[in-house]
């Protein structure tokens, strides 16, 4: 068949219209390319359930207000999916079949989307490389050679989307989780507005801080899937109540007077020159078109603090909202003299090294005698980043900045964990999540055939301006509908 | 801020209930030197201690009740469907009282 896994949802949409193709077609082809996939992207295929849906979808007349209808697609393994087994990267739930699908999923299969698969992850979400899942490393379909990841935690969903194995697939962003992999894969990674789109059934991590936020490969797609995504839910008590738009796929892509802020301290704080440049390159082409640009100084101390702010309040939250994963209720059970036996070998043997080490810094961190000088102090530090941010939202429409200092890093790469690069650069999508805010990523270039992407964050409910915003700057580049199958088509522009 | 040491480590891993290895200790005594650096990178922002914490991005405003309407959420079955130990129809634990 044709590659129209290759295309935008909106392009197959087109196809199955016109009976070019068929979702069942769509299905087989996509899951002939899932088990060819060598990266380790996948937890496990539907293949049987996913056939039998695609085979009864391809009997009735494809529907033109269901986008999504017919088309494959792959979530990451932290969605309760009904009757599939779902372990969020971890031992400890190895074996746990869920009894519900979460929100996103029964939206998804409402409106005819087939779920061929559950992708790897960090476990428990709770990583930014892609390397801590139960089944190991998942590396970027970019590099034949294995030497670099793709990033994490969602770096299944973004190795399925860039690797063209399905044309959208569902992450969660805690820090930067699908927005920093979108960047290493050359994908659009979008995280909505907080409350936008419903958390329920997605496995909680951080829920001061989580989002349910999906890869596409056109900006378009991403907004498309905003109106189907983003609906108020009882389930979730922090699901908004606020109206939203009859359609954000509406986008005209304009940027007259538009007024953009980059940080300047994310900027000086990168080193990459091949970025640096496209990055200006960008700048000069939106100021062509109308917008403004200004270098601005958000705060170097402010910045400095991202980084342990997000952990200290990341790995706290974690504690509690993974109390439930104790060997009793769900995970492998183990024989002891007292419960507290039981759960202690569960927990002991079901966690893995790193994810233990995340969560004693979180009890660290919430010792009485760390509270206010190391938890407390986090969540101030949060509020005087966000009230930063919402300062600069007065004056400007929307920050943007390059989504990360460098392309996807070696396996084998160690980062100094104190320089501006690592603390800046590299975790100032984090402003995203402690604020709410919605934010997207989009393919900016290529240095040595890896992709590396900019990112654009803007004011709480503002998603259909990010949207627009992305969509100009989307036609400037020519990295629509990019995958590792034509990217050397598209590189040189 | 709590000094740390491979005891209090140790303490804040049982305090939730599990156990690391030796040598996992050792790993994250060192991984401590630089998350102590980074974390009084927080105290040297003028002010700090006298701000506001933030719990989430916004507050969440509801101002109706919602109707109350009795529902099954799980069967008894579907509910012990995951549990490892189960007798009665009742998940099965050690003794908590002699």
């Amino acid at each position: 068949m044709s590659n129209y896994l290759d295309l935008s949802i909106k392009e197959i949409h087109s196809a199955l219209l016109k009976g070019e193709t068929t979702p069942l077609e769509l299905t087989k082809e996509a899951i002939k390319r899932a088990k060819a996939n060598k990266d380790n992207a996948f937890e496990c295929l539907c293949e049987e359930k996913a056939l039998l849906k695609a085979e009864e979808l391809s009997k009735v007349k494809v529907p033109e207000d269901k986008i999504m209808f017919g088309i494959p697609y792959v979530a990451k393994d932290n969605f309760s999916t009904k009757g599939i087994e779902t372990t969020g990267g971890s031992d400890i739930l190895k074996g746990y079949i869920p009894l519900f699908n979460a929100t996103v999923i029964n939206l998804l299969e409402e409106n005819g989307a087939i779920l061929i698969g559950k992708a790897t992850l960090d476990e428990l979400a709770m990583g930014g490389t892609g390397t801590t899942g139960h089944k190991g490393i998942t590396f970027n379909p970019y590099d034949k050679t294995h030497t670099r990841l793709i990033g994490g935690s969602s770096c299944g969903s973004a190795v399925a989307v860039s690797d063209a194995i399905v044309p959208f697939a569902l992450g969660s962003d805690t820090g930067d989780s699908v927005r920093k992999p979108a960047s290493n894969a050359g994908l659009v990674g979008y995280k909505p507005t907080w409350g936008q789109i419903s958390r329920f059934g997605l496995f909680p991590f951080a829920p001061s801080l989580d989002h349910v936020a999906y890869f596409t490969r056109s900006v378009e797609d991403a907004a498309l899937m905003f109106n189907v995504l983003s609906k108020h839910d009882e389930n979730d008590s922090t699901s908004s109540f606020k109206t939203r738009l009859d359609d954000y796929s509406k986008l005209d892509g304009n940027l007259k007077g538009k007024k953009f802020v980059v940080l300047k301290e994310v900027y000086d704080s990168i080193t990459d020159k091949v970025i640096k440049d496209k990055f200006d390159l960008l700048l000069n082409k939106i100021k062509e078109g109308g917008s403004t640009v200004d270098f601005v100084e958000f705060g170097k101390k402010l910045l400095m603090a991202i980084y342990p702010s997000y952990i200290v309040i990341s790995s706290a939250e974690a504690t509690s909202n993974n109390a439930n994963l104790d060997g009793i209720k769900f995970g492998p059970f183990y024989k002891g003299n007292t419960y507290q036996d039981v759960m202690m070998q569960a927990r002991t043997k079901g966690f893995s090294p790193l994810i233990k080490r995340r969560f004693v810094i979180g009890s660290y961190s919430l010792m009485s005698e760390n509270q206010e000088e190391v938890f407390k102090r986090a969540q101030k530090v949060r509020h005087l980043i966000v009230d930063r941010a919402k300062e600069l939202y007065k004056k400007y429409d929307s920050i943007i900045c390059p989504a990360s200092p460098s392309i996807a890093p070696l396996v084998k790469g160690a980062s100094n964990q104190l320089n501006d690069t690592y603390l800046i650069a590299d975790n100032w999508l984090a402003i995203g999540n402690f604020g709410g805010f919605p934010s997207i990523t989009i393919p900016l270039g290529f240095e040595d055939d890896m992709p590396f992407g900019v990112n654009i964050t803007s004011d709480a409910f503002k998603d259909f301006e990010v949207f627009n915003e992305a969509f100009a700057m989307e036609n400037i580049l020519g990295y629509r509908d990019l995958s590792v199958l034509n990217f050397k088509d598209k590189e040189g522009k | 801020m709590k000094k740390v040491s491979k005891e209090v480590l140790k303490d804040a891993a049982n305090r939730l209930m599990f156990d690391m290895s030796d040598e996992q200790y050792n790993i994250l005594l060192d991984e401590f030197d630089v998350i102590t650096k980074q974390l009084e990178l927080m105290g040297e922002i003028e002010g700090i201690d006298k701000e506001d914490v933030m719990t989430f991005p916004f507050n969440c405003e509801v101002d109706f009740l919602r109707e109350d309407e009795a529902a099954t959420a799980l069967t008894q079955d579907e509910v012990l469907s995951n549990a490892g130990s189960i007798k009665d129809g009742q998940i099965k634990l050690p003794k908590v009282i002699g």
